[in-house]
């Protein structure tokens, strides 16, 4: 069956008619974005940083197979458990195979992406395991049964209020709570019981080494090294993307992961896993799930040299003021939207057009990702395989052919200026425009460029490379 | 053909081409002081504290005056302090639940984070890094090195099973953006200089 693509525009609508969430939310983003700055002016080497970041993951893909086989081999040799899956459906079964074969039933889980891709919790659940949640903010998405609306804070769009209720309604807290410590501190105390009586536990990973089969987990809240260390057996799902060749390489990734996300210099833990302890089991599962056929798109195969920093989403001016959860996706802001098209083009077709190509999610991308252009080049592959909307085709037939005809085109601005500034504003403002919701149309302007340049070079005519040239050293 | 093989000949067949994109060097780049200063200075941006100790001040002295209240359960894994319970005495994760503070000794620091190493060797029980509420980790000023490029040049990443690198006590900021230190690991982390 075709699934009807994303209405983001329409979700965003919802999103921003609520003030005290869309002021919250855009404040405490962009708040991100300056700390990250502020990490930035203080390295001198950060674009030197940058660009070997950028070298070290495009050599890595480019050599994936042998890079992933060397981790195999180096992690096998340590008594890791290494898996393959191909989509979500078989890491989903692996798992299930793990656990059953242990005679798992609860299973304390920290932050993962991919997980979330692979949609393993209802999986599980079906199952007979009960999956609990440990990073905070994907466990206050779990109670609230929603998808992370950011892929580093998973529930940024949310006040304390919406957590109280949340908790009051989960763990019996006050309904009323307004300090964030205590909500935190309820968690800790309802966690704590479930990871230790947890069957097994469960991570991602950021990073992975080819040189020595270590897989890393950067995080800060302590519970991905709680499930990671407390029960007997521990699983980590990696997407095959994440390796980085050699140790050494690591350490221009941890400077630039947490300075571009939240704009500390480092996570307060970041974990190092080669083997197991003795008398527990590692299990490593390498999740494909459409890496491999992207590695194979020329325009788009640098998407994975992401490392889910989300420092692309902060500084995205559309994803501040839509939220994470109107792209109806796992991955949403810049990232989400060049990233999820290769899953489901005609479901994510209209991702790409949440952007204004203002190219700031490319300026702060720590790997150097072309995101702004690889959101242009997308717009182009949709129109080719006719995924756009029949609206927005129309109007950009209607614009081509405005545009490439100047003399129809001038008659048009001044036209449009006449109209913003006589027209009232239900003219204006109405359904016909689309555009002017949420937003105010531009002040008219007294005059255009061109009738100014007639009124001013009446003689001149056409200017000539060479009177451009003369005026420019006048 | 097994999930494996088809993914790595997926790969083999989609990738571009290996000569162009050659692997850089490996870079050590940045600020290359390793003092204490710049170290204690990291600590303690990132949420974590110094434990000074005053002239004929034992580190025992120095733990109970940091940690007053009367009756609380502390494992010590270095000869330099006594504790109340050995490491030794609990067995599993979960016995290691009610320990209060644990006192360990750090394989090395990071100046440039503040960040303190630990593996199996130092931990014994690695679960006991992130049950224990409170942490007092000891690090001989001479094995400080000084940025994360330095760092992972150390031995230890080739050789610990499991080697966290703990930068402060735990923290987050997932409700509504306020800063909480000690979420769900150590409610606080102190480093005390002490040569080995």
């Amino acid at each position: 069956m075709r699934e009807k693509p994303v209405n983001h525009a329409g979700a965003a609508v919802a999103f921003i008619a609520d003030k005290p969430h869309l002021d919250f939310h855009d404040a405490r983003l962009w708040d991100m974005r300056q700390k990250r700055d502020a990490q930035m002016h203080l390295l001198p080497e950060w674009q030197d940083l940058r660009s070997r970041a950028s070298a070290i993951k495009e050599h890595a893909l480019a050599n994936l197979a042998d890079y992933l086989e060397e981790f195999e081999r180096n992690a096998k040799s340590n008594g890791i458990h290494v898996h393959w899956a191909a989509d979500g459906a078989e890491h989903n079964r692996i798992v299930a195979e793990i656990l059953e074969a242990r005679g798992a039933r609860t299973l304390i889980k920290s932050k993962s992406m991919v997980t979330e891709e692979c949609d393993l919790r209802p999986y599980l659940a079906a199952r007979g395991v009960t999956v609990t949640e440990n990073d905070l903010g994907e466990r206050i998405q779990q109670l609230d049964d929603q998808m992370p609306s950011h892929i580093v804070v998973p529930s940024v769009h949310k006040l304390t209020s919406d957590v109280a209720r949340i908790f009051a309604r989960s763990y019996g807290t006050d309904p009323n709570a307004d300090d964030p410590h205590q909500l935190a501190e309820a968690q800790r105390l309802a966690a704590r019981p479930v990871i230790l009586h947890a069957d097994a536990g469960m991570t991602g990973g950021n990073f992975f080494v080819a040189e020595t089969g270590t897989f890393v987990v950067c995080t800060n809240e302590g519970n991905a090294d709680l499930s990671a260390t407390v029960p007997g057996v521990h699983i980590a799902t990696i997407g095959i993307e994440r390796v980085v060749p050699r140790m050494a390489d690591l350490g221009v990734f941890i400077r630039l992961l947490s300075r571009s996300a939240l704009g500390s210099p480092i996570t307060q833990y970041t974990s190092h896993f080669r083997g197991p302890q003795d008398g527990s089991e590692m299990h490593v599962v390498l999740v494909d799930n459409g890496r491999s056929a992207r590695l194979g798109m020329a325009d788009f195969w640098t998407s994975l040299k992401c490392i889910r920093c989300g420092a692309c989403m902060n500084t995205c001016p559309v994803y501040r003021r839509s939220g994470g959860l109107s792209y109806g996706a796992v991955y949403s802001g810049p990232i989400g939207a060049i990233i999820d098209p290769t899953f489901n083009e005609r479901k994510y077709s209209t991702l790409p057009y949440a952007s204004t190509m203002n190219g700031s999610c490319t300026n702060v991308c720590p790997v150097k990702i072309n995101i702004h252009e690889q959101l242009y080049k997308w717009r182009q592959v949709l129109v080719e395989h006719h995924q756009m909307p029949f609206v927005k085709r129309e109007i950009m037939h209607m614009a081509g052919k405005l545009m490439g005809q100047p003399r129809l085109y001038r008659a048009a601005i001044n036209g449009t200026e006449t109209a913003l500034g006589t027209l009232p504003r239900f003219a204006l403002y109405n359904w016909l425009n689309p555009w002017g919701k949420n937003r105010e149309l531009p002040a008219p302007v007294k005059e255009t460029f061109h009738s100014w340049y007639r009124r001013n070079r009446p003689t001149a005519g056409k200017a000539t490379p060479e009177t451009v040239k003369t005026e420019t050293k006048a | 053909m097994s999930a494996r093989d088809s993914i790595l000949a997926t790969l083999r067949r989609n990738s571009p081409p290996p000569a162009a994109h050659p692997l850089p060097d490996p870079a050590v780049l940045g600020e290359a002081d390793a003092s204490p200063e710049r170290f204690s200075a990291s600590l303690l941006q990132m949420g974590g504290t110094m434990l000074d100790r005053q002239q004929g001040e034992t580190l025992d002295q120095a733990i109970a005056l940091r940690f007053p209240k009367p009756g609380l359960m502390i494992c010590s894994l270095v000869p330099e302090a006594t504790g109340t319970v050995r490491i030794e005495d609990l067995p599993t994760p979960q016995s290691a639940e009610p320990v209060d503070v644990t006192i360990v000794r750090a394989a090395f620091g990071i100046a440039e984070t503040g960040s303190i190493f630990l593996s199996e060797a130092q931990l014994h029980l690695n679960a006991i890094a992130h049950l224990t509420q409170h942490m007092v980790v000891l690090l001989d000023p001479a094995q400080i090195t000084a940025n994360m490029h330095t760092a992972y040049l150390r031995p230890e990443f080739h050789t610990a099973r499991y080697g966290v690198l703990m930068s402060g006590p735990s923290a987050t900021a997932d409700i509504q953006g306020v800063l909480i230190r000690g979420a769900q690991g150590v409610r606080s982390l102190a480093v005390c200089f002490m040569p080995q």
